[in-house]
């Protein structure tokens, strides 16, 4: 970067805590829209009458859950229910999980590889989505990752976990993916006077718009932007205003 | 069966666009699957119409393809009420119809595989010594630690394929990830080197653990050039194989 010598670096201190609060909450913002529909998934979870009787194998959520996905202005291109499995009592893998077609916008139900002796099995509770929850009791938010034995897509998903008398039955969530997040913040947030990065927990960038840091790419220590950031309420990213220079001439 | 784009299971099942000789690309398409445990013993065919849709063959050739793949005891038909194709997974075909593969190919298509082969997943492994997370490489590591315990030859398989995917993955990347699941349904159908010669697992292991040590310690250039490296070992190795069938009678024998 171009410390000192970019006009952003002309700007007063002031007005950058301004544009850092401003990317902030709209960050904000998005996450919590996106918390709100894992929490009416996990509220739909709640309401069903299926814990009564796991073994049955009845589906926990109902139709009704799937238009979430409808809903003007949703985000989410995916979202449902991830159990915990219990193999003491009988009960295996099992999800029911929505997503918009990428192709289509039609609705699928995810079935992904749940044979343990496949090249392609997806042992979810190895995952950080379904294990944070489960360790912590906490929502989370996880990546950018490549969902390779899911949904195969370039995602963020963030989940809560599910609990029914006190035991963790599972994970409610919901996954965007990275480039409607882009999308979508860039276009709320209209012409920026600095560039900036978004940082998630592992340093890895969430979003950017300075060409020179892709997104997915690790923040190296000693190339990144001076100083920690600005912490973005509710998730544990950081906001880095940094001073960048067009690549764009010869 | 619904099936989606990401799931490995999407490659299996994508159309062929083998020309020739197609209902036997259909024969080796659903082998390698086996093969890779993309299906497993036991588990249901879609049906003859769905099949041949999905592979974007007609079901002539579908038809022909499920008559070899009988024959040879890897789809049993039964008739009836929950009636259908179901698969049967059997190492002793599997190997054999992997030596039939590799007797049609010229030394030529093996060297082409491993070129491809090389460049994604050298590209991969350089991206991913940036890119992957503490945790993304303590699972390539675990998956190279289950590969070294594997015992048999699919689970070494399945291990290594697995290997590969997740270290794509680790490199951010959907498209190399794609790449990588669509290539392994081809190295599936070609024998697997320590079936041949046991100890070729130890040699493939700690070529594996060199590039985790490469990507651990953030050191992109090396992390690619033991990948390629190693990929033509591979590619040699391969070609060995091939060339030792050379003056020897066709592999295939009717299995009853």
């Amino acid at each position: 970067m171009s410390a000192g010598s970019g006009p952003a670096s002309a700007r007063s201190a002031a007005s950058r805590a301004d544009e850092v609060a401003r990317v902030g909450a709209a960050v904000s913002e998005v996450v919590e829209r996106l918390f709100g529909t894992v929490t009416a998934v996990r509220s739909a979870a709640l309401r069903s009458s299926a814990w009564d009787d796991p073994r049955s194998g009845r589906p926990v959520l109902d139709d009704s859950v799937r238009d979430l996905l409808r809903e003007p202005g949703q985000l989410a291109v995916g979202l449902g229910l991830v159990v915990a499995p219990q193999p003491e009592r009988g009960l295996p893998l099992r999800l029911e999980w929505w997503q918009v077609d990428p192709d289509g916008g039609r609705l699928r139900t995810l079935e992904p590889d749940l044979k343990p002796q496949s090249l392609g099995y997806y042992d979810y509770t190895a995952t950080e989505w379904f294990d944070v929850p489960r360790r912590t009791g906490r929502r989370h938010v996880v990546g950018p990752y490549v969902d390779v034995h899911g949904t195969g897509r370039y995602l963020l998903t963030l989940t809560e976990p599910v609990v029914v008398d006190g035991d963790f039955v599972g994970v409610a969530g919901a996954d965007v993916s990275v480039r409607r997040f882009e999308t979508h913040l860039l276009e709320e947030l209209g012409r920026l006077p600095a560039p900036f990065l978004l940082v998630n927990g592992e340093d890895r960038v969430v979003l950017s718009t300075a060409p020179r840091w892709l997104v997915g790419s690790l923040l190296p220590p000693e190339a990144g932007p001076a100083g920690s950031g600005a912490a973005v309420p509710g998730v544990p990213w950081r906001l880095h205003l940094v001073d960048d220079v067009s690549l764009l001439r010869a | 069966m619904q099936l989606l784009s990401g799931d490995a299971r999407r490659a299996v099942f994508a159309p062929l666009d083998d020309g020739a000789l197609r209902s036997e690309a259909v024969v080796r398409r659903v082998g390698s699957a086996i093969a890779l445990g993309l299906m497993a013993d036991g588990e249901q065919l879609p049906t003859e119409t769905d099949l041949a849709t999905m592979l974007n063959v007609s079901t002539v050739t579908l038809r022909e393809a499920l008559a070899e793949l009988r024959k040879l005891g890897l789809v049993e038909t039964r008739r009836g009420r929950g009636g259908g194709s179901f698969v049967r997974s059997r190492d002793d075909v599997l190997a054999e119809l992997a030596d039939t593969r590799l007797a049609e190919l010229g030394t030529t298509d093996l060297r082409e595989l491993g070129d491809v082969h090389g460049a994604v997943a050298a590209a991969a492994a350089r991206l991913a010594a940036s890119r992957a997370s503490r945790t993304e490489i303590a699972r390539l590591r675990d998956i190279v630690d289950r590969l070294a315990r594997a015992g048999s030859v699919t689970d070494q398989r399945r291990a290594e394929g697995r290997y590969f995917i997740e270290l794509a993955a680790c490199a951010q990347s959907v498209r190399l990830t794609m790449q990588e699941m669509d290539l392994h349904l081809e190295l599936g159908q070609l024998p697997w080197p320590p079936e041949h010669v046991p100890e070729l697992l130890d040699v493939i292991v700690a070529g594996h653990r060199a590039v985790v040590d490469a990507i651990e310690e953030r050191d992109p250039a090396r992390a690619r050039a033991l990948t390629e490296e190693h990929i033509e070992t591979r590619t040699l190795w391969s070609i060995e194989l091939r060339l030792q069938r050379v003056g020897e009678p066709p592999a295939r024998q009717e299995v009853s």
